[in-house]
This record gives structure tokens, C-alpha cells and sequence, in this order.
């Protein structure tokens, strides 16, 4: 196409536009929705995907909690009455596990708490405190740093010794070494054996505010009446869970007919019925914008007819002074595609500025893909050009002569 | 003599739902390059409806109409378009001037369908409105412009093309006549420079400048002067 006339139908278009502002905002209003939704939906879900593959970084690939509770509550049929009347997990469960499980190198238990740790005057609030067993860093891939983990008889006889994070080691010992010191947890002194090696941040958070104490020790701080989790270092997750669920519900006497008292969770899982919600979403956002997007169409349709025939007149003169019928196909069929734009970039800034705000009220990470951008303007483009035909082609089919006597 | 327009027998009927309407009924005419000619006769009587047929914005519906030599009844839609655009001028008598572009662009329109770049586009609209007169009145609108200037512009726009024929369409009818008076000079200038015009007018004082007069009645001709 020649660039003069491309300009010229540009112009046009733009004159058109301008001269009728509010109608054309208006028409474009399924459109600007449409974009809207799929520019917000899209840029929301990817935000939240960024969110849960780094969270789930933390919780290790091949590690299944087994837990009172599920992680997430969803899908058809969920008893919540029966969830909560579940049976606390305790050491039984850990002990069953430990012994028959084979599909599974490491298991540990683990109660986490929230204590304030001391060394002298120095003082570190909410220390994320996890009471496990040995086998717990191999689950966690963690490494010790300097000393040692915590052995098979600091956990048998409740020993009060502790494993501390970088951030609690550094903020109490900032130039000794804290190995072979004392620090209070909760008000109990304990011993420090070992310092863990550093996690760095996840999502802003610092992942080595922590510190590690016996199992068995822990209990005295909780009693043992609190539900354990239970951590379980898988080599296949699918058949690893197959068994634990053989061995607990025999351990815990589930009968043959009832579904089993406990949840295995893990980010695979997680991942799974994230992934779910996110195909509901899709098919929510298919639904609102598809149908913002016809009625957006048909309202440019509209529009564009309006338009035609308000511009009889016109098209005689072109076509006077030589304009062929596919030029003034052109040029409505392009003032129709530059209406569905105006609409397609007003839906972009809206979809931008509301994923703004779902991202930063939800505490999600913004992630607004350039291919959702380009979807947006995608989708105007086909909306002018399908919606934008007719009128274009009864704008070309008229006859110049009756063209210019239209009053 | 050079032989630019050829009508044979042309009709043209108009269809008003059941009624037919003959606008044009047999009609003999034979127009030289360079010639001057004025269109005469009451209103109805066809003369806009054969301008049309001439400048090729509407086809006959029976007779044959050669224009250089070429079948015009052959031509499809594109080539009718090509014609318009390359050999025709309109001058209308409502002016039919685009409102919201000024002057300048209201000319440079029919060079953009022609593929003129712009740079050519803009000097030689400045040129055709220097040459009628409007050197001052380049970028007015034309709700800025008296109607005289509109017409003048109207006539650098029929020039922009450089075409062979300018079609008038009763061009001073809105006019007075002293403002009439000017654009009439101007044909006669462009006659002057060799152009075929070809002019549609009521008022006697104003075709005296034409070489030849066609009287038109019912669709046909009365007689030639
Ligand atoms: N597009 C049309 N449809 C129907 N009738 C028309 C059309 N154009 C012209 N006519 C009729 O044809 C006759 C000639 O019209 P026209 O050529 O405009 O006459 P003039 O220009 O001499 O006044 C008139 O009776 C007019 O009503
Ligand atoms: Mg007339």
C-alpha cells in the first residue's frame, strides 16, 4: 500500500475519531473490557506462577510433607467437617515411617515455632525455631557451615543444643565464633553446635532467620500434644506416596471404605491444582472477553455504518476525484482497526494499572508478559478488520453519482 | 480536428422503484480536444446526468460513449477510477470541499490517490492556488474561505492531476455575479492554456465566453449555437 495514501486514510480516521470522542470511547467500551480482562488475567497468573515456582524453590523438589492438613482446600467433595476432626500426626507415624518405608532415604519430623533468641544483650525476634531429627538437612539440602548438625543422641536424650541460621549467628556473635557458646531460646539456654550455611532471600524474605533444635527438646517447649509435620526426602514421588499412605493408615487404623485422615503435600502437588485454578481463570477470562470482544465488535459495527453513511458525501468526492472502490475500503476498514486500537491500548494502560494493584495489595510479583500486550492489540486489529468489513465494503459498493446527490 | 469525446445514442434511465425515469434519451455529441463548451437548458432537463456520463462517474445505459478513442461502456470500476483520476477535473457547484483539512490538502487529496509524493504534493498545490488566486489563503480551512475562494480552491483541486478535461458543474450557481465573473476568467484562462472545458450553467451572461452552446431539453438536443 503507498505510504501517502496509508497516511492520508490514518488522517482520516484520526479526524473521525476526534470529531466524535465520546461515541467512539463509548463503542470501544467491550473492547477496552475485553483487553482489559485478558491483559489483567494473563499478567496476574504469570505474577502468581513467578510467586509459587520461587516459593516452591524453598520447599525443595521430592519432599513430601505429610500433614494434618492439606495446603490447599479445593476441588469437589472436600469434607471440611471431617478434615478438622482429623487425628493430630505424632511420632508414632514418624516411628512406622521410618522403620517400613523404603521408598524414601530420609524422613524427619519437624515442629516449627516462632521464639525470640538472645545472646547477652543482644536479642533477635521471631527466629523461625524448627525442633527435627537428624536427617532433616539432607531433606532440606541444607549444608552446615561450621560445627556440626544435630546427632542421633542429641535427639534421644533432648539434648538443648541448637544449629543457628546466618542471620541469627551474625546479629548475636558479629565477631566471635558462635560455636561452643550459649544463646537463650524462649528463655532456655542452649548450646550452639553448628551454623548453617547461607539460603540468602526469597521474595523479599530471609530464609536464614532460623534455628534448628532437637525434636525431642522442642517438646518441651510445646508438650506433645501439638500435630507434627512429618518430611520425607522421596526418590519417586508417586510411588513414595503410594506407600506412606499404606503405612499410615494402617498405623492409624483407617478403614477400608474411608478416605485417608492426613494430607501428603508437596510443591509437585501444589504446582498440579495451581495449575488447575489457572485453566479456571483461563476459561473465565475466554468467556468475559470473548463475549466483550463480539459486543465490542458488533458496537463497532455500528459505529462504522454511522460513519458510512454520515460520509456519503465524502466517498462521492473521493471517488470523484479518483479514488478506486478498494481505497475506500481501505481507509474504513483502517479507521475501524484504529478504533478498536484506541479501545485495544486504553484495555492495556486499564490491564496494566489493575495488575499493578492486584500486585502490589496481593504481595504478588509484577509480571506483565510483552506477548499479552501484543494479544491485546492482536485482538483489536481482528475485531476492526472482521467488524470493520461490512460498513467497509458498503462505504467501497457505493455508486458516486447517488454518493454525492445523498443530502 | 482531434476527437476527445464521442457519444453515440446515449441514454441513461434512472429505475425509481417501479417508474423508470429518462434522464438522458438518444444523444448525439462530439467534443475536440480543447474545445470550449457550455451546457444550457431548464433544470431537469439532464445536464448534470450527461457531466457524469462525460467525466465517468456513471456509464450509459444504452449508446456507446468513446473517450479518447476508448470504450468507456468496456471499462470496469478500476478503470473508470483511473480515468477520473488522470483525465477529469470536477468543479462542483456546492464545491464539495473536505471540512476539516485546509486548503492546500483539500488540492494535494487527488495526488494522493494518484501517488505523487509529497514533497511534489505540497509544492504543486502551492503553485494551483497561486495560479487562482490564493496565495494568501494556503492554509485556511475552508469554513474560513468566502465562497468564491471556495470555488477557486474546488478549481486548483480539478487541476491537481493536470487532467485534459475540466467538468463545471454550474460553478458560479451559488455565486454572485461579480464573484462569478473571476471564476469564469479562470476557465477562460485554462481554456486559454489548451484544457477541453466543458461548462453546465443557467445564466446566459456567463456561457457567452463558450465557443459552443448545447441546449438541452428532456434529455436530448434542442439545438447547438
Ligand atoms: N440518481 C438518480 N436517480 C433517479 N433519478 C435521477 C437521478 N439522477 C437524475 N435523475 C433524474 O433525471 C433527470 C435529470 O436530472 P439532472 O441530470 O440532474 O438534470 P439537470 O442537472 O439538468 O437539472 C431529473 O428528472 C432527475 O430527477
Ligand atoms: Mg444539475
Amino acid at each position: 500500500m503507498d505510504r501517502g495514501f496509508l497516511l492520508e486514510s490514518l488522517r482520516s480516521a484520526l479526524e473521525a475519531i476526534k470529531t466524535n470522542k465520546l461515541r467512539s470511547l463509548l463503542t470501544t467500551l467491550g473492547i477496552i473490557i475485553g483487553v482489559t480482562t485478558v491483559i489483567s488475567v494473563i499478567s496476574v497468573i504469570t505474577g502468581l506462577k513467578q510467586k509459587i515456582a520461587t516459593s516452591f524453590s524453598s520447599l525443595g523438589a521430592n519432599v513430601l510433607y505429610i500433614q494434618k492438613y492439606p495446603w490447599v482446600m479445593g476441588g469437589a467433595g472436600v469434607d471440611w467437617w471431617k478434615i478438622r476432626q482429623r487425628k493430630n500426626l505424632g511420632m508414632e507415624e514418624y516411628k512406622a515411617l521410618k522403620e517400613y518405608g523404603s521408598s524414601f532415604t530420609y524422613v524427619a519430623p519437624q515442629i516449627s515455632n516462632r521464639f525470640d533468641v538472645k545472646h547477652g544483650d543482644k536479642k533477635v525476634d521471631g527466629v523461625s525455631v524448627d525442633g527435627t531429627t537428624e536427617d532433616f538437612p539432607e531433606i532440606m539440602n541444607q549444608q552446615v557451615k561450621l560445627g556440626r548438625f544435630l546427632s542421633t543422641d542429641d535427639i534421644q536424650y533432648r539434648r538443648d543444643v541448637c544449629v543457628l541460621g546466618n542471620d541469627v549467628a551474625t546479629t548475636l556473635f558479629p565477631d566471635e565464633n558462635p560455636v561452643g557458646k550459649t544463646v537463650r531460646i524462649n528463655g532456655r539456654v542452649f548450646t550452639v553446635i553448628g551454623l548453617l550455611e547461607e539460603l540468602g532471600e526469597l521474595m523479599g524474605q530471609s530464609m536464614d532467620n532460623v534455628a534448628v533444635i532437637p525434636y525431642t527438646t522442642m517438646t518441651k517447649f510445646t508438650g506433645r500434644r501439638r500435630s507434627l509435620t512429618i518430611t520425607v526426602l522421596a526418590e519417586d514421588e508417586d510411588e513414595a506416596r503410594e506407600e506412606i499412605r499404606w503405612i499410615l493408615r494402617r498405623v492409624r487404623r483407617v478403614k477400608e471404605d474411608e478416605e485417608d485422615d492426613f494430607s501428603i503435600n508437596s510443591a509437585g502437588a501444589l504446582t498440579r491444582q495451581f495449575n488447575q485454578l489457572t485453566r479456571a481463570l483461563f476459561i473465565i477470562m475466554v468467556g468475559i472477553a470473548g463475549i466483550s470482544l463480539v459486543v465490542g465488535g458488533i458496537g463497532i459495527m455500528n459505529i462504522m455504518l454511522v460513519s458510512v453513511t454520515e460520509r456519503t458525501r465524502e466517498i462521492g468526492v473521493r471517488k470523484a476525484i479518483g479514488a478506486k472502490s478498494s481505497e475506500i475500503l481501505g481507509q474504513f476498514l483502517l479507521e475501524s482497526i484504529m478504533i478498536c486500537f484506541v479501545g485495544g491500548f486504553i484495555g492495556i494502560l486499564l490491564g496494566f494499572s489493575l495488575t499493578k494493584l492486584i500486585s502490589l495489595t496481593g504481595n504478588i510479583p509484577f509480571g506483565m508478559p510483552i506477548w499479552a500486550i501484543l494479544l491485546g492489540f492482536g485482538f483489536s486489529f481482528i475485531i476492526g478488520v472482521f467488524f470493520g468489513f461490512y460498513p467497509a465494503r458498503k462505504a467501497a459498493a457505493l455508486n458516486p453519482v447517488e454518493a454525492l446527490r445523498y443530502e | 480536428m482531434n476527437k476527445l469525446i464521442e457519444m453515440e445514442n446515449v441514454e441513461k434511465a434512472y429505475k425509481l422503484g417501479e417508474t423508470e425515469v429518462h434522464a438522458l434519451r438518444g444523444l448525439d455529441l462530439t467534443i475536440n480536444k480543447g474545445e470550449c463548451v457550455s451546457i444550457v437548458g431548464p433544470s431537469g432537463s439532464g445536464k448534470s446526468t450527461l457531466m457524469h456520463i462525460i467525466g465517468c462517474l456513471d456509464v450509459p445505459s444504452f449508446g456507446s460513449y468513446n473517450l479518447e478513442g476508448r470504450d468507456v461502456g468496456e471499462m470496469n470500476d478500476n478503470e473508470l477510477a483511473d480515468i477520473r483520476k488522470e483525465l477529469i477535473g470536477f468543479v462542483f457547484q456546492d464545491f464539495y470541499l473536505m471540512p476539516d483539512v485546509s486548503a492546500w490538502y483539500n488540492v494535494s487529496l487527488p495526488m494522493i490517490y494518484n501517488r505523487i509524493p509529497p514533497r511534489e504534493r505540497k509544492e504543486r498545490a502551492t503553485q494551483l492556488l497561486d495560479s487562482v488566486g490564493l496565495s494568501q489563503r494556503i492554509n485556511h480551512f475552508p469554513n474560513q474561505l468566502s465562497g468564491g475562494e471556495r470555488q477557486r480552491v474546488t478549481i486548483a483541486r480539478a487541476l491537481a492531476n493536470n487532467p485534459e478535461i475540466i467538468l463545471a458543474d454550474e460553478p458560479t450557481g451559488n455565486l454572485d455575479s461579480k464573484t462569478g465573473e473571476g471564476i469564469m476568467q479562470i476557465f477562460n484562462r485554462l481554456h486559454e492554456e489548451g484544457k477541453t472545458i466543458i461548462l453546465v450553467t443557467h445564466e446566459r451572461y456567463v456561457a457567452e465566453r463558450a465557443l459552443r452552446k448545447i441546449h438541452l431539453k428532456d434529455g436530448m438536443i434542442e439545438f447547438e449555437e
